[in-house]
């Protein structure tokens, strides 16, 4: 191993790769701050560019769009709360009232000192233990994810900042909206009503931008007597300082950690470890209520955690050859142009280039803080245009984006509703995060619970009891984890605030 | 105040007044804009990959770039139904596959006709599955697997790709034809379903030969469904008395174009897609990916989809009644 180790880093350290890494990383950057551009749609334009180049420079260019795209989602979420990618959906709610404090710089800042080194640290544990990890990643079957998603819909819900039967609400309403258009199992469409434009279901884009950027402009339009960040010489503030990020160091790593691990189960992804990684960070915070009201721990907890997740990510792809997500499926199509067929086979073969595909990643996060840090003068300007401009340019990017997705109109039907129900919610204090976790995870939870069902040939209970232990190990852990949550958080959720210090939705 | 919307409209007018000008003027001069290509799939699948690969040669064969619009949804029902809703003009072409364009109509009704709304422009090439198991699997024959099927129904499980894909229809073919019945297993996609296998939590899945072959000696091909062999001693569907589930179970790579586009231009787009499958780098960058090149006409395989309207129209309702 440590052969093959050396012989990669001689493989990787060669100018044209950092260059192209570099150029991946920028591009990367600015498509995922553009709402409606996901990291996936770039890497499947520019993946034929790597055809052309060799192995140990086009993979890490992907590789570079890749992590761009996933830190590039935090941007416009600190800046005008218009979550990128769902991976991003935790980053608002801290990082726009830091904006709104005048702290803009140091929100994008802590953001990315948390994703390169939430990706460095995980990304370096993923070579150490390749091995076991493919092993974990290989006992995460139909039944355990099950499992999972159920725990991570509890924990969401009991944890929020709203009475728990609010946040059971907008589970369910959530898991509704989910079960739109196909059954995943059985392909037959549900509530659609014979309406052929909704058969495909409610995509995700139109009901972020909606839920979480529409809400914004109305707000900031009834507020419009206050300007949106407070009058100063330089409204963008002052940089991160050393000290700022040694404070949050421990929420980092538990970000990291918990990121990594969900990184590990096929299937989970960026958006779970970011929604959970923050609810994590106040149930284990001292001061649980400062959080959604601009702190710099309510920024690095998400982020640390999505960024943690790319590295795990890559293990069943390299060593299986079998690709957990889209982006890696186009990685995958990256290899075998290649005339690399990434598998035991290659592992075995070709061991040192795997590993230089794995250290490109490493590289990736110093090369991604470095240039991060050189372009964030250049985006924390946008706070510099003025309200009267920045409200209605949000409205545009929030519609453009939402159609340049798919080029379906329908969705700008979807964004306007779910914009009204967003701005309802934040004025009935509910708190929307339950809704999008639960659309997010109902359909892979209905979809392995179908499966589990089928392969228990009709005796669940006796399927996951003999032949699946780590899912009945989930299942009686998820009473005791989530009451632990609810008993952590419970002072949050006074339904009756004395003298209105204690924040209320409305304010995240 | 009134001067930015008025000038705005000016330049909007004098703008549209050339394009109409410019469209006038070059008719007869196809392509003149880039084409779009629909493929009505996710990104990162076979299809978003091999269309990368011919939007990458085609330019030089039809003068304007080809640029891939994904569309996935509904089983592939929502490319298709935009690419059958486009105009006829030749600049929206849809790049799907036979269980999608034939097979959908026997599942559900759909707001197009398969096989009036769209001609067939070329088959780019196809992909012929194999049922693997895992390496230590039981089953070492084909027949041993059927013979367990048939004294014990649903205990085997077959892990496929979802329903009515890629994976599930040559599988489901088989089972029809031997008369087995079987507990099947979707999954979201094909490498997950692999997952399934190297996992043991099914027993066998249907795989496309480039996936097979990277997980060397982890599986073991019982079949492959095609016409001639693809790896050497694994015999195929016909020789183990199965001679018409091949037909039905082949992917193919096949570019439509809404029905209606001028004779010209289809002539123009059939030709320059001839052309690329002789194209020396489409051919490298496709044996790479582990695909063939077997082109086919339009013309060609226009009849070959009659007679899978046919077969596909018996197959669900055998395997839904």
């Amino acid at each position: 191993m440590l052969h093959s180790i050396l012989a990669s880093i001689d493989l990787l350290m060669r100018l044209d790769t950092l260059l192209m890494m570099s150029f991946g990383l920028v591009l990367g950057i600015f498509i995922g701050a553009l709402p409606g551009f996901t990291t996936t749609m770039a890497m499947a334009v520019l993946l034929p560019i790597s055809f052309f180049l060799s192995p140990v420079v086009g993979i890490p260019f992907l590789i570079g769009v890749y992590k761009g795209g996933i830190y590039g989602g935090s941007i416009p979420a600190v800046l005008v709360g218009i979550p990128g990618t769902g991976a991003s959906v935790a980053t608002t709610y801290d990082g726009l009232p830091l904006t709104k404090k005048g702290q803009s710089r140091k929100a994008l800042d802590m953001a990315l000192a948390a994703s390169a080194i939430g990706d460095f640290v995980a990304s370096f544990f993923t070579i150490l233990l390749i091995g076991p990890i493919a092993l974990i990643a290989m006992k995460f079957g139909p039944p355990e994810l099950a499992a999972v998603m159920l725990l991570s819909m509890l924990i969401i819900a009991f944890s929020g900042t709203t009475m728990v039967i609010k946040s059971l609400m907008m589970l369910l309403l959530g898991m509704f909206f989910a079960m739109i258009g196909q059954d995943p199992i059985g392909a037959l469409s549900r509530f659609t009503f014979g309406f052929f434009p909704i058969e495909s279901g409610i995509n995700l884009l139109p009901m972020l931008i909606g839920l979480f950027a529409i809400p914004e402009v109305l707000l900031s339009i009834e507020e419009k007597t206050k300007p949106f960040v407070e009058k100063s010489v330089r409204p963008e503030g002052d940089r991160l300082t050393l000290h700022e990020l040694s404070e949050c160091k421990r929420t980092i790593a538990r970000s990291t950690v918990l990121g990594a691990v969900i990184g590990v189960i096929p299937g989970v992804g960026q958006v779970v470890a970011a929604l959970m990684a923050y609810a994590a960070a106040k149930t284990a915070s001292p001061h649980p209520e400062k959080f959604g009201t601009g702190i710099l721990e309510g920024v690095a907890a998400p982020e640390a955690a999505n960024n943690a997740v790319n590295g795990p990510t890559m293990v069943p792809l390299l060593t299986l050859g079998i690709p957990g997500d889209n982006i890696t499926a186009i990685l995958l199509g990256a290899f075998v142009v290649q005339g690399l067929r990434p598998g035991p086979q290659l592992f075995a073969q070709q061991a040192p280039l795997i590993y230089a595909i794995l250290f490109s990643m490493i590289i990736a996060c110093v090369l991604l803080y470095a240039l991060g840090y050189l372009l964030i003068p250049l985006f924390s300007k946008v706070v510099m245009i003025r309200k009267a401009y920045l409200v209605p340019l949000t409205i545009v990017f929030a519609f453009v984006g939402t159609y340049v997705y798919r080029s379906n109109v329908f969705d700008l039907y979807f964004l306007i509703f779910f914009g009204l129900l967003g701005y309802a919610a934040r004025k009935l204090s509910f708190d929307v995060t339950p809704l999008v976790m639960a659309f997010i995870l109902t359909p892979v939870l209905e979809y392995s619970l179908g499966q589990s069902i089928l392969l228990s040939q009709g005796n669940l209970l006796h399927y996951v009891v003999i032949e699946r232990p780590l899912a009945l190990g989930i299942i009686l852990a998820t009473p005791l984890l989530t009451y632990l949550m609810w008993y952590r958080t419970r002072k949050l959720r006074n339904p009756n605030p004395v003298n209105g210090t204690l924040p209320l939705p409305a304010e995240q | 105040m009134f001067q930015l919307p008025r000038r705005m409209f000016v330049a909007a007018a004098v703008a549209a007044g050339v394009a109409l000008a410019g469209a006038a003027a070059f008719a007869e001069d196809y392509p003149s804009k880039p084409i779009t290509m629909i493929i009505p799939l996710g990104a990162g699948g076979s299809h978003d990959l091999n269309a990368r690969v011919m939007t990458s040669v085609l330019p030089s064969y039809l003068g304007e770039p080809v640029v891939v619009q994904l569309m996935p949804g509904a089983s592939g029902r929502i490319g298709t139904a935009a690419a059958a809703k486009s105009k006829p003009d030749g600049y929206t072409l849809l790049f799907t596959h036979n269980f999608i364009d034939e097979l959908q109509q026997h599942v559900t009704k759909l707001p197009y006709d398969p096989n009036k709304d769209f001609v067939v422009v070329a088959r780019t090439n196809y992909a012929p599955p194999s049922l693997v198991v895992r390496a230590d699997s039981k089953y070492k024959t084909l027949k041993e697997m059927l013979a367990d099927a048939k004294a014990n129904p649903g205990k085997v499980k077959f892990g496929h790709s979802g329903q009515w894909g890629a994976a599930m229809v040559p599988g489901a073919a088989l089972l029809q034809a031997a008369g087995v019945k079987m507990t099947l297993v979707p999954y979201k996609g094909g490498g997950p379903a692999m997952r399934g296998v190297l996992a043991g939590d099914v027993d066998f899945t249907v795989a496309f030969p480039s996936v097979i072959t990277s997980q060397g000696d982890k599986v073991r091909t019982l079949v492959t469904f095609a016409d001639k062999r693809v790896f050497k001693d694994v015999p195929t569907s016909g020789e183990l008395g199965f001679p018409d589930v091949a037909s039905i179970a082949t992917m193919q790579r096949i570019v439509l174009a809404p029905a209606g586009i001028p004779k010209d231009r289809l002539a123009k787009l059939r030709e320059g897609f001839a052309k690329m499958s002789k194209d020396k780098t489409y051919m490298k960058l496709l044996d790479k990916l582990g695909e063939n090149d077997e082109f086919m006409t339009g013309a060609d395989y226009q009849k070959m989809r009659e007679k899978q309207d046919k077969s596909y129209a018996t197959l669900v309702k055998e395997l839904t009644k």
